[in-house]
Protein backbone atom coordinates (compact mmCIF):
# COMPACT_ATOMS: atom_id res chain seq x y z
CA UNK A 1 0.00 0.00 0.00
CA UNK A 2 1.15 3.43 -0.72
CA UNK A 3 0.85 6.07 1.80
CA UNK A 4 0.13 9.28 0.95
CA UNK A 5 2.29 12.49 2.36
CA UNK A 6 0.72 15.33 2.81
CA UNK A 7 1.23 18.12 0.43
CA UNK A 8 -0.21 20.45 -1.54
CA UNK A 9 -2.92 18.67 -2.96
CA UNK A 10 -3.47 20.72 -6.12
CA UNK A 11 -0.20 19.79 -7.30
CA UNK A 12 0.73 17.00 -9.13
CA UNK A 13 4.93 16.91 -9.17
CA UNK A 14 5.93 18.77 -6.20
CA UNK A 15 10.14 19.20 -6.70
CA UNK A 16 11.94 21.26 -3.89
CA UNK A 17 15.97 21.72 -4.02
CA UNK A 18 16.09 17.97 -5.53
CA UNK A 19 19.57 17.08 -6.06
CA UNK A 20 21.25 13.93 -7.74
CA UNK A 21 24.67 12.76 -7.85
CA UNK A 22 25.60 9.72 -9.29
CA UNK A 23 26.91 6.77 -6.75
CA UNK A 24 30.73 7.03 -7.86
CA UNK A 25 30.19 11.05 -6.00
CA UNK A 26 31.85 12.93 -8.74
CA UNK A 27 29.47 13.73 -11.53
CA UNK A 28 26.37 15.91 -10.15
CA UNK A 29 22.69 15.11 -12.82
CA UNK A 30 21.05 17.41 -11.30
CA UNK A 31 21.61 20.49 -9.05
CA UNK A 32 18.82 21.68 -6.70
CA UNK A 33 15.65 21.65 -9.04
CA UNK A 34 12.05 23.55 -7.75
CA UNK A 35 9.49 22.31 -9.96
CA UNK A 36 6.04 22.27 -9.47
CA UNK A 37 3.20 20.73 -11.96
CA UNK A 38 -0.67 21.09 -11.60
CA UNK A 39 -2.82 18.42 -11.55
CA UNK A 40 -4.17 18.08 -15.81
CA UNK A 41 -0.68 20.69 -17.05
CA UNK A 42 1.00 19.14 -19.96
CA UNK A 43 4.70 20.26 -20.10
CA UNK A 44 7.69 20.29 -21.75
CA UNK A 45 10.75 19.69 -20.92
CA UNK A 46 13.86 21.07 -23.02
CA UNK A 47 17.65 21.76 -22.92
CA UNK A 48 20.28 20.23 -24.74
CA UNK A 49 21.79 16.39 -24.25
CA UNK A 50 23.32 16.01 -20.60
CA UNK A 51 21.42 19.12 -19.36
CA UNK A 52 19.28 16.50 -16.76
CA UNK A 53 16.09 16.05 -18.53
CA UNK A 54 16.20 12.58 -18.06
CA UNK A 55 17.28 12.88 -15.02
CA UNK A 56 14.88 14.93 -13.70
CA UNK A 57 12.00 12.97 -15.28
CA UNK A 58 13.39 9.47 -13.65
CA UNK A 59 12.81 11.08 -10.15
CA UNK A 60 9.35 11.58 -10.87
CA UNK A 61 8.74 7.79 -10.61
CA UNK A 62 11.46 6.60 -8.39
CA UNK A 63 13.82 4.94 -10.86
CA UNK A 64 16.28 7.19 -9.76
CA UNK A 65 15.97 8.66 -5.70
CA UNK A 66 17.14 12.24 -4.99
CA UNK A 67 20.39 12.81 -2.86
CA UNK A 68 18.72 15.91 -1.78
CA UNK A 69 15.65 17.65 -1.87
CA UNK A 70 12.22 16.42 -2.06
CA UNK A 71 9.99 14.92 -5.03
CA UNK A 72 6.52 14.47 -4.31
CA UNK A 73 4.30 12.94 -6.84
CA UNK A 74 0.77 12.77 -6.96
CA UNK A 75 0.94 13.23 -3.13
CA UNK A 76 3.47 10.32 -2.56
CA UNK A 77 7.06 10.72 -1.65
CA UNK A 78 9.12 8.85 -4.51
CA UNK A 79 12.11 8.35 -1.74
CA UNK A 80 9.90 6.49 0.30
CA UNK A 81 8.96 4.24 -2.68
CA UNK A 82 9.64 1.69 -4.87
CA UNK A 83 9.38 2.63 -8.91
CA UNK A 84 6.57 -0.57 -8.90
CA UNK A 85 4.65 1.20 -6.03
CA UNK A 86 4.85 4.26 -8.06
CA UNK A 87 3.75 2.79 -11.31
CA UNK A 88 0.50 3.26 -10.54
CA UNK A 89 0.88 7.12 -9.89
CA UNK A 90 3.06 7.67 -12.76
CA UNK A 91 3.35 5.68 -16.71
CA UNK A 92 7.07 6.49 -17.95
CA UNK A 93 7.10 5.73 -22.12
CA UNK A 94 10.86 4.96 -22.60
CA UNK A 95 12.36 6.67 -25.66
CA UNK A 96 12.90 2.82 -27.61
CA UNK A 97 9.69 0.56 -27.45
CA UNK A 98 12.36 -2.94 -27.51
CA UNK A 99 13.52 -1.93 -23.93
CA UNK A 100 10.03 -2.88 -22.56
CA UNK A 101 8.10 -5.35 -25.65
CA UNK A 102 8.55 -8.99 -24.13
CA UNK A 103 5.39 -10.89 -24.54
CA UNK A 104 4.05 -13.10 -27.29
CA UNK A 105 1.37 -10.76 -28.75
CA UNK A 106 0.44 -6.87 -28.68
CA UNK A 107 -2.86 -7.70 -26.32
CA UNK A 108 -0.53 -9.16 -23.90
CA UNK A 109 2.23 -6.68 -24.06
CA UNK A 110 -0.82 -4.11 -23.00
CA UNK A 111 -2.24 -6.54 -20.04
CA UNK A 112 0.83 -6.35 -18.74
CA UNK A 113 0.64 -2.77 -17.22
CA UNK A 114 -2.80 -2.89 -15.90
CA UNK A 115 -2.00 -6.79 -14.51
CA UNK A 116 0.49 -5.55 -12.54
CA UNK A 117 -1.15 -3.22 -10.40
CA UNK A 118 -3.88 -5.17 -9.78
CA UNK A 119 -6.45 -4.12 -12.56
CA UNK A 120 -9.14 -6.39 -12.58
CA UNK A 121 -9.82 -8.51 -15.26
CA UNK A 122 -12.98 -7.42 -16.85
CA UNK A 123 -11.53 -3.82 -16.60
CA UNK A 124 -8.17 -5.10 -18.23
CA UNK A 125 -10.36 -5.86 -20.85
CA UNK A 126 -12.02 -3.21 -21.16
CA UNK A 127 -8.76 -0.79 -21.07
CA UNK A 128 -7.24 -2.75 -23.66
CA UNK A 129 -10.04 -1.85 -26.30
CA UNK A 130 -9.65 1.30 -25.60
CA UNK A 131 -6.43 1.67 -26.40
CA UNK A 132 -6.55 -0.57 -29.35
CA UNK A 133 -9.21 1.63 -30.65
CA UNK A 134 -7.61 4.98 -30.14
CA UNK A 135 -3.80 3.98 -31.20
CA UNK A 136 -5.56 2.01 -34.39
CA UNK A 137 -3.75 -1.43 -33.41
CA UNK A 138 -6.42 -3.90 -34.22
CA UNK A 139 -5.13 -5.46 -37.13
CA UNK A 140 -2.30 -5.99 -34.70
CA UNK A 141 -3.37 -7.32 -31.48
CA UNK A 142 -2.64 -11.14 -32.29
CA UNK A 143 0.71 -9.76 -33.59
CA UNK A 144 3.92 -10.67 -32.08
CA UNK A 145 5.30 -7.14 -30.81
CA UNK A 146 8.54 -7.46 -32.55
CA UNK A 147 6.53 -8.58 -36.18
CA UNK A 148 5.27 -5.09 -36.23
CA UNK A 149 6.98 -2.01 -37.75
CA UNK A 150 8.98 -0.19 -35.28
CA UNK A 151 6.48 3.06 -35.39
CA UNK A 152 3.66 0.72 -34.54
CA UNK A 153 5.72 -0.62 -31.87
CA UNK A 154 6.08 2.70 -30.67
CA UNK A 155 2.52 2.97 -30.37
CA UNK A 156 1.97 0.08 -28.74
CA UNK A 157 5.01 0.75 -26.26
CA UNK A 158 2.65 4.28 -25.62
CA UNK A 159 -0.66 1.88 -25.52
CA UNK A 160 0.92 -0.18 -22.76
CA UNK A 161 1.38 3.02 -20.20
CA UNK A 162 -1.88 4.56 -21.36
CA UNK A 163 -3.66 1.34 -20.62
CA UNK A 164 -2.60 1.82 -17.03
CA UNK A 165 -4.23 4.85 -17.00
CA UNK A 166 -1.56 6.74 -14.55
CA UNK A 167 -2.63 10.59 -13.47
CA UNK A 168 0.77 11.41 -14.62
CA UNK A 169 2.58 10.31 -17.77
CA UNK A 170 6.04 11.03 -18.40
CA UNK A 171 7.17 11.10 -22.29
CA UNK A 172 10.82 10.41 -22.94
CA UNK A 173 10.77 11.42 -26.57
CA UNK A 174 8.16 10.44 -28.13
CA UNK A 175 8.46 11.37 -31.90
CA UNK A 176 11.85 10.55 -32.10
CA UNK A 177 12.46 8.68 -35.43
CA UNK A 178 8.58 8.31 -35.55
CA UNK A 179 7.25 9.02 -39.45
CA UNK A 180 4.36 11.93 -39.50
CA UNK A 181 1.77 9.47 -39.02
CA UNK A 182 2.81 8.17 -35.88
CA UNK A 183 3.84 11.67 -34.41
CA UNK A 184 0.41 12.74 -35.41
CA UNK A 185 -1.07 10.31 -33.20
CA UNK A 186 1.26 10.88 -30.12
CA UNK A 187 -0.13 14.82 -30.95
CA UNK A 188 -3.69 13.64 -30.93
CA UNK A 189 -2.94 11.38 -28.04
CA UNK A 190 -1.19 14.43 -25.89
CA UNK A 191 -4.30 16.40 -26.26
CA UNK A 192 -6.66 13.84 -25.11
CA UNK A 193 -4.71 13.13 -22.26
CA UNK A 194 -5.18 16.47 -21.37
CA UNK A 195 -9.01 16.74 -21.82
CA UNK A 196 -8.92 13.80 -19.44
CA UNK A 197 -7.23 15.79 -16.59
CA UNK A 198 -3.99 13.38 -16.99
CA UNK A 199 -0.86 15.60 -16.15
CA UNK A 200 1.51 15.11 -18.70
CA UNK A 201 5.43 15.46 -19.34
CA UNK A 202 7.43 15.60 -22.19
CA UNK A 203 10.72 15.29 -22.53
CA UNK A 204 11.66 16.08 -26.03
CA UNK A 205 13.96 17.92 -29.06
CA UNK A 206 10.96 18.09 -31.12
CA UNK A 207 10.42 21.78 -30.92
CA UNK A 208 7.29 21.66 -33.42
CA UNK A 209 5.32 19.03 -31.29
CA UNK A 210 6.13 21.06 -27.97
CA UNK A 211 5.06 24.14 -29.66
CA UNK A 212 1.34 22.47 -30.65
CA UNK A 213 0.88 20.90 -27.57
CA UNK A 214 2.18 21.82 -24.38
CA UNK A 215 0.96 24.94 -22.15
CA UNK A 216 4.72 25.27 -20.02
CA UNK A 217 7.99 24.84 -21.43
CA UNK A 218 10.76 24.21 -18.83
CA UNK A 219 14.30 24.73 -20.11
CA UNK A 220 17.17 22.88 -18.62
CA UNK A 221 20.79 23.81 -18.78
CA UNK A 222 23.71 22.53 -16.76
CA UNK A 223 21.50 20.67 -14.27
CA UNK A 224 19.38 23.35 -13.55
CA UNK A 225 16.29 25.11 -14.73
CA UNK A 226 16.97 28.24 -16.20
CA UNK A 227 13.59 29.49 -17.71
CA UNK A 228 9.80 28.29 -17.11
CA UNK A 229 7.49 29.39 -19.07
CA UNK A 230 4.73 29.37 -21.80
CA UNK A 231 5.78 28.26 -25.34
CA UNK A 232 5.52 31.58 -26.84
CA UNK A 233 7.58 33.30 -24.47
CA UNK A 234 10.43 30.77 -24.22
CA UNK A 235 10.61 30.44 -28.13
CA UNK A 236 10.59 33.87 -28.80
CA UNK A 237 13.10 34.93 -26.10
CA UNK A 238 16.36 34.40 -28.58
CA UNK A 239 19.16 35.25 -25.98
CA UNK A 240 17.63 32.26 -24.43
CA UNK A 241 17.47 30.19 -27.28
CA UNK A 242 21.29 31.02 -28.13
CA UNK A 243 22.26 30.52 -24.38
CA UNK A 244 21.35 26.63 -24.53
CA UNK A 245 21.82 26.08 -27.93
CA UNK A 246 18.02 25.24 -28.37
CA UNK A 247 16.43 26.18 -31.92
CA UNK A 248 12.72 27.85 -31.76
CA UNK A 249 10.42 25.69 -34.43
CA UNK A 250 10.73 27.33 -38.34
CA UNK A 251 7.12 28.60 -38.07
CA UNK A 252 8.20 30.88 -35.04
CA UNK A 253 11.52 31.98 -36.49
CA UNK A 254 10.30 33.02 -39.71
CA UNK A 255 7.57 34.71 -37.75
CA UNK A 256 9.77 36.34 -35.44
CA UNK A 257 11.44 37.88 -38.26
CA UNK A 258 8.35 38.92 -40.15
CA UNK A 259 5.56 39.72 -38.64
CA UNK A 260 6.26 40.14 -34.69
CA UNK A 261 8.78 43.43 -35.92
CA UNK A 262 4.99 44.64 -37.60
CA UNK A 263 2.95 43.99 -34.61
CA UNK A 264 2.15 40.34 -35.26
CA UNK A 265 2.17 37.41 -32.73
CA UNK A 266 4.61 35.04 -32.14
CA UNK A 267 3.55 32.16 -34.20
CA UNK A 268 3.75 28.97 -33.14
CA UNK A 269 2.25 26.58 -35.75
CA UNK A 270 2.24 26.88 -39.49
CA UNK A 271 -1.78 27.73 -38.47
CA UNK A 272 -1.28 30.76 -36.35
CA UNK A 273 1.52 32.75 -39.07
CA UNK A 274 -0.95 31.66 -41.94
CA UNK A 275 -3.83 32.85 -39.69
CA UNK A 276 -2.09 36.28 -39.72
CA UNK A 277 -0.29 36.27 -43.00
CA UNK A 278 -4.39 36.03 -44.29
CA UNK A 279 -5.38 38.77 -42.03
CA UNK A 280 -2.30 41.13 -43.35
CA UNK A 281 -3.41 40.74 -46.62
CA UNK A 282 -7.02 41.46 -46.24
CA UNK A 283 -6.16 44.35 -44.79
CA UNK A 284 -3.76 45.80 -47.56
CA UNK A 285 -6.20 44.13 -49.71
CA UNK A 286 -9.53 46.76 -48.50
CA UNK A 287 -6.70 49.83 -47.89
CA UNK A 288 -6.35 48.82 -51.72
CA UNK A 289 -10.05 48.71 -52.02
CA UNK A 290 -10.51 51.99 -50.59
CA UNK A 291 -7.95 54.02 -52.11
CA UNK A 292 -8.47 53.29 -55.97
CA UNK A 293 -12.12 54.20 -54.89
CA UNK A 294 -11.12 57.31 -53.62
CA UNK A 295 -8.72 57.78 -56.52
CA UNK B 1 19.86 2.55 -8.86
CA UNK B 2 19.18 0.32 -11.52
CA UNK B 3 20.58 2.29 -14.43
CA UNK B 4 24.10 1.49 -12.78
CA UNK B 5 23.49 -1.85 -11.28
CA UNK B 6 24.88 -3.93 -13.85
CA UNK B 7 27.41 -6.69 -13.42
CA UNK B 8 30.49 -5.47 -13.01
CA UNK B 9 32.46 -7.27 -15.67
CA UNK B 10 33.81 -4.82 -17.66
CA UNK B 11 37.35 -2.34 -17.56
CA UNK B 12 37.59 -0.68 -14.90
CA UNK B 13 39.48 2.39 -15.76
CA UNK B 14 42.17 3.20 -13.97
CA UNK B 15 46.26 4.23 -13.71
CA UNK B 16 47.74 1.43 -11.46
CA UNK B 17 50.36 -0.88 -11.74
CA UNK B 18 48.31 -3.90 -12.91
CA UNK B 19 46.46 -1.74 -15.34
CA UNK B 20 49.75 -0.37 -16.84
CA UNK B 21 50.98 -4.15 -17.46
CA UNK B 22 50.96 -5.39 -21.20
CA UNK B 23 47.88 -7.38 -21.96
CA UNK B 24 49.99 -10.35 -22.80
CA UNK B 25 51.77 -10.31 -19.95
CA UNK B 26 48.16 -10.38 -18.10
CA UNK B 27 47.06 -13.52 -20.05
CA UNK B 28 49.94 -15.73 -19.27
CA UNK B 29 49.29 -15.13 -15.80
CA UNK B 30 45.50 -16.15 -16.48
CA UNK B 31 46.28 -19.33 -19.19
CA UNK B 32 48.89 -20.16 -16.59
CA UNK B 33 46.64 -19.83 -13.45
CA UNK B 34 43.59 -21.78 -15.48
CA UNK B 35 46.42 -24.51 -15.98
CA UNK B 36 47.81 -24.60 -13.11
CA UNK B 37 44.38 -24.87 -11.18
CA UNK B 38 43.38 -28.25 -13.54
CA UNK B 39 46.57 -29.86 -12.95
CA UNK B 40 46.55 -29.88 -9.48
CA UNK B 41 44.73 -31.40 -6.58
CA UNK B 42 46.92 -29.29 -4.25
CA UNK B 43 44.42 -26.79 -1.56
CA UNK B 44 47.20 -25.01 -0.64
CA UNK B 45 48.27 -24.22 -4.07
CA UNK B 46 44.53 -23.43 -4.83
CA UNK B 47 43.85 -21.35 -1.99
CA UNK B 48 47.60 -19.35 -2.30
CA UNK B 49 46.51 -19.23 -6.20
CA UNK B 50 42.99 -17.53 -4.69
CA UNK B 51 44.79 -14.96 -2.49
CA UNK B 52 47.51 -13.72 -4.31
CA UNK B 53 44.64 -13.21 -7.18
CA UNK B 54 42.62 -11.38 -4.61
CA UNK B 55 45.91 -9.47 -3.49
CA UNK B 56 46.23 -7.90 -6.71
CA UNK B 57 42.54 -6.34 -6.69
CA UNK B 58 43.70 -3.35 -3.98
CA UNK B 59 46.58 -2.98 -5.53
CA UNK B 60 44.70 -2.37 -9.12
CA UNK B 61 42.00 -0.38 -7.63
CA UNK B 62 38.95 -2.92 -8.32
CA UNK B 63 38.54 -4.40 -4.98
CA UNK B 64 34.68 -3.64 -4.78
CA UNK B 65 33.83 -4.60 -8.15
CA UNK B 66 35.88 -7.77 -8.33
CA UNK B 67 33.72 -8.90 -5.04
CA UNK B 68 30.83 -7.88 -6.70
CA UNK B 69 31.50 -10.25 -9.71
CA UNK B 70 32.82 -12.75 -7.56
CA UNK B 71 29.19 -13.41 -6.26
CA UNK B 72 28.34 -15.63 -8.83
CA UNK B 73 30.66 -18.25 -6.59
CA UNK B 74 27.95 -18.19 -3.53
CA UNK B 75 25.77 -20.89 -4.96
CA UNK B 76 28.43 -22.45 -7.00
CA UNK B 77 30.50 -23.00 -4.09
CA UNK B 78 28.29 -24.15 -1.58
CA UNK B 79 26.12 -26.33 -3.78
CA UNK B 80 29.45 -27.67 -4.53
CA UNK B 81 30.69 -28.37 -1.05
CA UNK B 82 27.02 -29.45 0.02
CA UNK B 83 26.95 -31.95 -2.96
CA UNK B 84 30.53 -33.61 -2.30
CA UNK B 85 29.86 -34.09 1.52
CA UNK B 86 26.83 -35.95 0.49
CA UNK B 87 28.13 -37.65 -2.85
CA UNK B 88 32.22 -37.45 -2.83
CA UNK B 89 33.47 -37.53 -6.46
CA UNK B 90 35.96 -40.34 -5.56
CA UNK B 91 36.11 -44.07 -5.69
CA UNK B 92 34.56 -45.67 -2.86
CA UNK B 93 34.81 -46.74 -0.27
CA UNK B 94 33.85 -42.90 1.54
CA UNK B 95 34.46 -42.52 5.21
CA UNK B 96 31.22 -41.59 6.68
CA UNK B 97 31.55 -39.37 9.75
CA UNK B 98 28.23 -37.93 10.75
CA UNK B 99 24.38 -38.08 9.22
CA UNK B 100 21.85 -35.67 9.27
CA UNK B 101 18.60 -37.58 8.89
CA UNK B 102 18.85 -39.90 5.40
CA UNK B 103 22.07 -37.86 4.54
CA UNK B 104 25.32 -39.16 5.52
CA UNK B 105 28.14 -36.90 5.33
CA UNK B 106 31.41 -38.20 3.98
CA UNK B 107 35.20 -36.83 5.17
CA UNK B 108 36.35 -38.13 1.55
CA UNK B 109 33.88 -35.40 0.13
CA UNK B 110 35.56 -32.21 1.88
CA UNK B 111 38.72 -32.19 0.31
CA UNK B 112 37.20 -32.60 -3.25
CA UNK B 113 34.84 -29.60 -2.52
CA UNK B 114 37.67 -27.62 -1.86
CA UNK B 115 39.15 -28.75 -4.48
CA UNK B 116 37.29 -28.04 -7.06
CA UNK B 117 35.87 -24.32 -5.24
CA UNK B 118 39.68 -23.35 -5.32
CA UNK B 119 39.88 -24.16 -8.73
CA UNK B 120 37.10 -21.76 -9.63
CA UNK B 121 37.58 -19.22 -7.10
CA UNK B 122 41.55 -18.99 -8.47
CA UNK B 123 40.91 -18.92 -11.77
CA UNK B 124 37.39 -16.71 -11.96
CA UNK B 125 39.44 -13.95 -9.97
CA UNK B 126 42.76 -14.15 -11.81
CA UNK B 127 40.47 -14.14 -14.73
CA UNK B 128 37.95 -10.83 -13.70
CA UNK B 129 41.31 -8.92 -12.60
CA UNK B 130 42.66 -9.33 -16.03
CA UNK B 131 39.39 -8.21 -17.60
CA UNK B 132 39.17 -5.36 -15.36
CA UNK B 133 42.51 -3.74 -15.49
CA UNK B 134 42.60 -4.62 -19.34
CA UNK B 135 41.06 -2.01 -22.45
CA UNK B 136 39.97 -5.02 -24.94
CA UNK B 137 41.51 -2.62 -27.52
CA UNK B 138 44.87 -2.87 -25.92
CA UNK B 139 44.58 -6.90 -25.71
CA UNK B 140 43.45 -6.53 -29.37
CA UNK B 141 46.26 -4.57 -30.57
CA UNK B 142 48.69 -7.50 -28.76
CA UNK B 143 46.98 -10.53 -30.26
CA UNK B 144 47.20 -8.42 -33.57
CA UNK B 145 51.12 -8.78 -32.67
CA UNK B 146 51.43 -12.30 -31.99
CA UNK B 147 49.57 -12.60 -35.84
CA UNK B 148 46.49 -13.92 -34.51
CA UNK B 149 43.96 -13.79 -37.66
CA UNK B 150 42.42 -10.47 -37.75
CA UNK B 151 39.02 -11.30 -37.83
CA UNK B 152 39.19 -13.57 -34.78
CA UNK B 153 40.84 -11.08 -32.52
CA UNK B 154 38.36 -8.43 -33.89
CA UNK B 155 35.47 -11.09 -32.57
CA UNK B 156 37.69 -11.16 -28.91
CA UNK B 157 38.24 -7.70 -28.49
CA UNK B 158 34.05 -7.33 -29.71
CA UNK B 159 33.12 -9.56 -27.62
CA UNK B 160 34.83 -7.63 -24.57
CA UNK B 161 33.51 -4.05 -25.32
CA UNK B 162 30.18 -5.59 -25.71
CA UNK B 163 29.71 -6.81 -22.20
CA UNK B 164 29.64 -3.18 -20.80
CA UNK B 165 27.12 -2.16 -23.60
CA UNK B 166 24.87 -5.14 -22.56
CA UNK B 167 24.86 -4.43 -18.81
CA UNK B 168 23.71 -0.84 -19.58
CA UNK B 169 20.81 -2.06 -21.52
CA UNK B 170 19.80 -4.55 -18.98
CA UNK B 171 19.78 -1.69 -16.75
CA UNK B 172 17.36 0.12 -18.86
CA UNK B 173 15.08 -2.93 -19.95
CA UNK B 174 14.87 -3.35 -15.74
CA UNK B 175 14.44 0.04 -15.40
CA UNK B 176 11.29 0.31 -17.77
CA UNK B 177 9.78 -3.27 -16.84
CA UNK B 178 10.02 -2.32 -13.21
CA UNK B 179 8.06 1.31 -14.56
CA UNK B 180 5.23 -0.62 -15.48
CA UNK B 181 4.90 -2.45 -11.86
CA UNK B 182 7.25 -5.24 -12.09
CA UNK B 183 9.25 -6.76 -9.96
CA UNK B 184 12.83 -5.90 -10.59
CA UNK B 185 14.36 -8.96 -9.53
CA UNK B 186 13.90 -13.12 -9.45
CA UNK B 187 12.52 -15.35 -11.38
CA UNK B 188 9.27 -13.47 -12.21
CA UNK B 189 11.30 -11.12 -13.56
CA UNK B 190 13.36 -13.38 -16.26
CA UNK B 191 11.18 -12.86 -19.34
CA UNK B 192 10.01 -9.66 -19.43
CA UNK B 193 13.70 -8.67 -19.15
CA UNK B 194 15.44 -11.27 -21.39
CA UNK B 195 13.16 -11.14 -24.29
CA UNK B 196 14.07 -7.34 -24.94
CA UNK B 197 17.69 -8.02 -24.17
CA UNK B 198 18.37 -10.74 -26.33
CA UNK B 199 16.15 -9.10 -29.63
CA UNK B 200 18.18 -6.06 -28.51
CA UNK B 201 21.51 -7.98 -28.75
CA UNK B 202 20.79 -9.87 -32.45
CA UNK B 203 19.98 -6.23 -33.57
CA UNK B 204 22.64 -4.90 -32.00
CA UNK B 205 24.75 -7.32 -33.44
CA UNK B 206 23.90 -7.25 -36.78
CA UNK B 207 23.52 -3.20 -37.14
CA UNK B 208 27.19 -3.73 -36.23
CA UNK B 209 27.92 -6.09 -39.11
CA UNK B 210 26.78 -4.03 -41.37
CA UNK B 211 28.41 -0.78 -40.62
CA UNK B 212 31.26 -2.99 -40.37
CA UNK B 213 31.07 -4.35 -43.83
CA UNK B 214 29.80 -1.37 -44.92
CA UNK B 215 33.25 0.15 -44.35
CA UNK B 216 35.47 -2.62 -45.70
CA UNK B 217 35.55 -4.91 -43.06
CA UNK B 218 37.23 -8.16 -43.87
CA UNK B 219 38.81 -6.23 -46.87
CA UNK B 220 42.62 -6.88 -47.62
CA UNK B 221 45.78 -5.32 -46.64
CA UNK B 222 47.54 -4.50 -43.46
CA UNK B 223 45.49 -3.72 -40.49
CA UNK B 224 46.42 -0.90 -38.17
CA UNK B 225 45.29 0.17 -34.47
CA UNK B 226 44.97 3.15 -33.03
CA UNK B 227 45.65 2.27 -29.94
CA UNK B 228 49.56 1.60 -29.85
CA UNK B 229 51.02 -1.10 -26.85
CA UNK B 230 54.56 -1.52 -26.00
CA UNK B 231 55.98 -3.97 -24.47
CA UNK B 232 58.17 -2.71 -21.64
CA UNK B 233 61.21 -4.83 -19.75
CA UNK B 234 58.76 -4.69 -16.68
CA UNK B 235 56.20 -6.31 -18.98
CA UNK B 236 58.17 -9.16 -20.25
CA UNK B 237 60.03 -9.80 -16.92
CA UNK B 238 55.97 -10.38 -15.27
CA UNK B 239 55.17 -12.35 -18.32
CA UNK B 240 58.48 -14.80 -17.77
CA UNK B 241 58.52 -14.97 -13.99
CA UNK B 242 54.24 -15.74 -14.72
CA UNK B 243 55.13 -18.36 -17.26
CA UNK B 244 58.25 -20.02 -15.28
CA UNK B 245 56.31 -19.82 -12.09
CA UNK B 246 52.99 -21.27 -12.97
CA UNK B 247 53.89 -24.00 -15.61
CA UNK B 248 57.40 -25.40 -13.48
CA UNK B 249 54.45 -25.86 -10.82
CA UNK B 250 51.95 -27.28 -13.12
CA UNK B 251 54.72 -29.94 -14.27
CA UNK B 252 55.81 -30.24 -10.50
CA UNK B 253 52.20 -30.79 -10.01
CA UNK B 254 51.41 -33.41 -13.07
CA UNK B 255 54.78 -35.39 -11.89
CA UNK B 256 53.40 -36.07 -8.68
CA UNK B 257 49.99 -37.29 -9.44
CA UNK B 258 48.29 -33.85 -9.18
CA UNK B 259 50.16 -33.32 -5.94
CA UNK B 260 47.19 -33.70 -3.57
CA UNK B 261 47.06 -33.25 -0.19
CA UNK B 262 43.67 -35.83 0.72
CA UNK B 263 45.84 -38.62 2.36
CA UNK B 264 47.34 -35.66 4.71
CA UNK B 265 45.16 -33.52 5.66
CA UNK B 266 41.79 -35.34 7.60
CA UNK B 267 39.13 -32.97 8.54
CA UNK B 268 37.22 -33.60 12.10
CA UNK B 269 33.45 -35.05 11.72
CA UNK B 270 32.32 -31.10 13.69
CA UNK B 271 34.32 -29.68 10.92
CA UNK B 272 32.53 -31.73 7.76
CA UNK B 273 29.81 -31.09 9.75
CA UNK B 274 29.51 -27.26 9.69
CA UNK B 275 30.99 -26.83 6.41
CA UNK B 276 28.03 -28.79 5.57
CA UNK B 277 25.18 -26.71 7.22
CA UNK B 278 27.04 -23.44 6.10
CA UNK B 279 27.39 -24.77 1.91
CA UNK B 280 23.51 -25.98 2.58
CA UNK B 281 22.01 -23.09 4.16
CA UNK B 282 23.78 -20.65 1.70
CA UNK B 283 22.52 -22.85 -1.10
CA UNK B 284 19.41 -23.54 0.12
CA UNK B 285 18.96 -19.54 0.91
CA UNK B 286 19.73 -18.61 -2.51
CA UNK B 287 17.12 -20.92 -4.26
CA UNK B 288 14.89 -19.83 -1.31
CA UNK B 289 15.39 -16.83 -2.47
CA UNK B 290 14.90 -17.07 -6.10
CA UNK B 291 11.78 -18.58 -5.00
CA UNK B 292 10.21 -16.32 -2.98
CA UNK B 293 10.86 -13.36 -5.17
CA UNK B 294 9.20 -15.07 -7.86
CA UNK B 295 6.56 -15.47 -6.15
CA UNK B 296 6.20 -12.36 -4.64
CA UNK B 297 3.65 -10.29 -6.63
Amino acid sequence: MVESTPTNPTLAIDVRGARYVYPTGNVVALGGVDLQVAHGEIIGIIGQNGSGKTTLTKLFNGLLKPTAGTVIVNGVDTAKHSVQQMAAHVGYVFQNPNHQLFARTVRMELEFGPRNIGVPEDEITERVDEVVEFFGLQEFIEEHPYRVSFPVRKLVGIASIVAMRPPIIIFDEPSTGQDHNTTHIINGLMRRLRERGTTVVCVSHDMPLLADVVERVIVMKSTEVIADASPREVFADQALMARTNLQAPQVTQIALQTVVPLGGPVALTPAELAADIAQRRGKSARRGRTSSVAG
Amino acid sequence: MSMQAAMPIAMIPGNSIIHRINPLAKLVWVVGYVILAFSTQNIVILYSMALFALLLAPIAGVTKPLLKGALILVPVGSSLLALQIIAPAVERPWTAVDQIGPLVLYGDGVYYGFVLLGRIVASLLMALIMVMTTHPSDLFTSFAKLKVPYTLNFMLAMTLQLIPVFQREVGIIMSAQKSRGMKGTGFSAVLPSFVPVFVGAIERVQQLSISLESRGFGSDGIKTSYRQVRGRASDWVVGIVGAVVLITLSVVAITKGTWSLANEITFSPLFVLITFLIAATLFAGVILAAIAFSFKK
